[in-house]
């Protein structure tokens, strides 16, 4: 059916500024600490393939939802989203969560959305854009996509190394 | 375009439809198989892509353009639903279910003897206000040889004798149970602590090679064992380890040379004669153009909702079903019914659970709060459910599995998942649901689907006993997780609608009921209806394995009226 079909699109749905918002979301959604967050993993790569294929549909909420960030922003703090500080993007994100934003209704369908997209781009399977290197999936100890598990592993971390799917195997398999 | 009559016309080959297909094509008799899906590929099913297939849930694609539509309670306007579990594919359900195998309780084929005449509710203090319970029109014992049938064709992974309030059975599982997971561990030595019972959950998923030996059918393929990749739910197996009927029965049925299967073909009236007999059905070819098939019988082997839809479809203008095929009780679309799952949760610092490592039917369960196991006197409900541990999950499917106070985003959140996503399990309580006159499936007056047709009107809420049952079980998965020694427990007490049954219930009351114990009409002796659908309660467990014994008893019925085919 749509077998790796994202991996064939190159075209970006969003603009250069609601991907610059977008990504100073993602960054407080799941931030860059000691190890990396959502920007380093690809979730904006891997948002912007969606809303260029499966996820269409929601490209007008993200377009109404980027700008309602920056009017909030705006409003509440003086400045864009993304030139605020983390502690100030942060209160921001929560009245969007809370939906506690006055102008836009559908803030926190928007923010639920934008918070399963930038977690899917962190652990998807790396072919639809993020999850860079499996880095998302090293990050919480998943070996990917193995093809079965030996041993049951009770009470031992698993130490494969972290796999994808591989579409031309699986044809055969 | 009329067709030269065949002797069986089969509508959805599913799961009943494939297990009917092979019994009676491999008789000789002439059967026509209709699915409104496609034949799948092991490319359209099996890769281990999370996204594909938990995320985006790309094998509801072939149901998106059939949804039902959802409400509540008559008066609401009902709501188009598209994440139902019917699959409208070659094999339908069965390619993508998780694999719990489990016969019925004796008592679960006896609610209103063993219920209402004993006094039971009574002493429970229950309030069955609204309900509609009676007794299915056949025992566990009727039913035993062909479970028998089910579980060695299909190849049933369990260890008989453990479960000390399962039924008698004359024979074994054919296959040992599937390797121990951590989760099945905990659980059960959390359960013996509580002095429960546990045992493991039989799966229709292979621990070993498997080719059903004599006297079972042996023509059908050996499968190799599971690998314990965790890819079940949602996904097609990509070993054919998983018991389906795409893999196991569909070709054998197809090599017989006597099953005429049409795929992408959707049936949409089942016609009858002025004498109240069944003549065949009118569907759609994959180019949309309507045709005729004729048959001597009709057997319906679709999903519930569809059951429903089809008779409501196949009314007459004038004369006995002017209300709907077989509807001359007026029961098509009532009493329907679901589980009404809750959840318990538990987070471990100290052990590792690698939640990911499958199948998530490598369970282990207890009956003790199942049926009508326990003392309910005082309790203010009948009926009962399984508890057991269910699970598997890929990371971008385990985000929402947070205990509460833990935030769901921000440096939180990525402290939370990165050192608890392989340190967490779930208990899952399946509270069966009594048959409740409010809820039903009718034809919507709004929906229609690609063909045209109404869609199915789903009207279904959890009533009082429900609502009892549903928390009384939750609170029973929470003593027993805290039980594992997990440091932090949790859980999701409100009961979700899963796994649905009813809509054209047996019965021995033609005036209560559609079909009797032969899964046969009351009303119209040609035509058959084989699935959840003629369940007349629920029971605590998955419902597959007696849809897979009805049909094979269905089937021996069938073959057993030999004027019909003469």
């Amino acid at each position: 059916m749509n077998s790796n079909k994202n991996k064939r699109q190159s075209s970006k749905a969003l603009t250069r500024t609601e991907a610059r918002t977008l990504e100073a979301i993602a960054e407080r959604i799941f931030p860059k600490t000691d190890t990396p967050g959502a920007v380093e993993a690809g979730a904006l790569d891997y948002i912007n393939l969606a809303l260029a294929g499966d996820y269409a549909k929601l490209l007008p909420l993200y377009r109404r939802g980027l700008r309602a960030v920056d009017r909030h922003a705006r409003r509440k703090l003086g400045a864009k989203f993304m030139h605020l500080d983390a502690e100030q993007k942060d209160v921001i994100l929560a009245d969007f969560e809370a939906g506690e934003v006055s102008d836009f209704k559908p803030a926190a369908e928007f923010f639920k959305t934008v918070r399963y997209h930038v977690l899917e781009g962190v652990f998807c399977e790396p072919q639809y854009g993020g999850n860079k290197d499996m880095m998302g999936w090293r990050l919480v100890n998943f070996p990917g996509q193995q093809f079965g598990y030996p041993d049951p592993y009770i009470n031992e971390r698993v130490d494969l190394p972290p796999i994808a799917v591989d579409y031309e195997a699986a044809e055969e398999d | 375009m009329a067709q030269s009559i065949a002797d069986v016309c089969i509508v959805g080959v599913g799961c009943t439809g494939g297990i009917l297909a092979k019994e009676l094509s491999s008789s000789g008799l002439k059967v026509v198989g209709f699915e409104r899906g496609p034949a799948p590929k092991k490319i359209d099913y099996a890769p281990r892509d999370s996204i594909r297939f938990l995320v985006r849930t790309e094998q509801l694609e072939w149901v998106r353009h059939e949804p039902t539509t959802t409400r509540k309670k008559a008066g609401e306007a009902a709501r188009l639903q598209y994440r139902t579990s019917p699959l409208n594919v070659l094999g339908g359900a069965l390619l993508h279910w998780t694999g719990q195998v489990s016969r019925y309780l004796p008592g679960d084929f006896k609610l209103y003897t063993n219920e209402i005449l004993s006094g039971n509710a009574e002493r429970a203090g229950a309030d069955l206000t609204g309900y509609d319970i009676i007794d299915w029109p056949l025992s566990y014992d009727d039913l035993e040889p062909y479970y028998e049938r089910f579980e060695w064709e299909f190849g049933v992974s369990g260890h008989a004798g453990t479960n000390p309030f399962a039924g008698p059975r004359k024979r074994g599982y054919p296959l040992p149970p599937l390797r121990h997971s951590a989760r099945m561990e905990l659980f059960a030595e959390a359960c013996k602590q509580l002095g429960y019972h546990p045992y493991d959950t039989p799966a229709g998923i292979l621990s070993q090679p498997y080719r059903p030996p004599p006297p079972f059918d042996t023509r059908i393929r050996e499968r190799p064992a599971c690998v314990y990749c965790g890819h079940c739910n949602f996904y097609g197996c990509h070993v054919h380890a998983k018991a389906a009927t795409l893999y196991t029965t569909i070709p054998v049925a197809v090599e017989t040379g006597n099953f005429d299967l049409r795929t992408n073909c959707k049936v949409f009236r089942v016609n009858s004669d002025s004498a109240g007999q069944v003549t065949g059905v009118s569907y759609f070819d994959p180019d949309g153009q309507v045709h005729e098939q004729r048959a001597r019988v009709v057997i319906l082997c679709a999903f519930m909702f569809e059951h429903v839809r089809l008779l409501l479809l196949s009314k007459t203008d004038t004369g006995r079903f002017a209300k709907g095929l077989a509807n001359t009780s007026g029961y098509v679309g009532r009493n329907i019914l679901a589980h009404g799952d809750v959840r318990a949760m538990g987070l471990f610092g100290a052990f590792i659970i690698n939640g990911f490592i499958g199948p998530g039917s490598a369970a282990m369960r207890i009956d003790d709060f199942n049926g009508n196991n326990f003392d309910h006197a005082g309790l203010g409900f009948i009926r009962g459910g399984t508890i057991g541990t269910s699970g598997d999950g890929t990371p971008v499917t385990r985000i929402d599995v947070l205990p509460p106070g833990v935030r769901s985003w921000g440096q939180e959140f990525k402290k939370y998942y990165t050192r608890y996503y392989t340190r967490t399990m779930d208990l899952n309580m399946q509270p069966e649901t009594l048959p409740h006159k409010a809820n039903r499936v009718d034809l919507d007056p709004r929906h229609r689907d690609r063909w045209g047709l109404p869609l199915p009107r789903v009207t279904f809420d959890f009533h009082q006993n429900e609502h009892r049952l549903q928390k009384f079980m939750a609170g029973v998965g929470e003593k027993i997780m805290s039980a594992t020694g997990a440091d932090k427990v949790w859980t999701e007490g409100k009961g979700r609608p899963n796994r649905w049954a009813g809509g054209t219930r047996m019965g021995a009351d033609p005036k209560s009921s559609i079909v009797n114990e032969h899964c046969q009409t009351h009303d119209v002796p040609n035509l058959f209806i084989v699935g959840s659908s003629v369940f007349p309660s629920m029971s605590g467990y998955p419902p597959t394995a007696t849809i897979a014994a009805l049909s094979y008893r269905t089937a021996e019925y069938i073959l057993s009226q030999k004027q019909w085919f003469a």
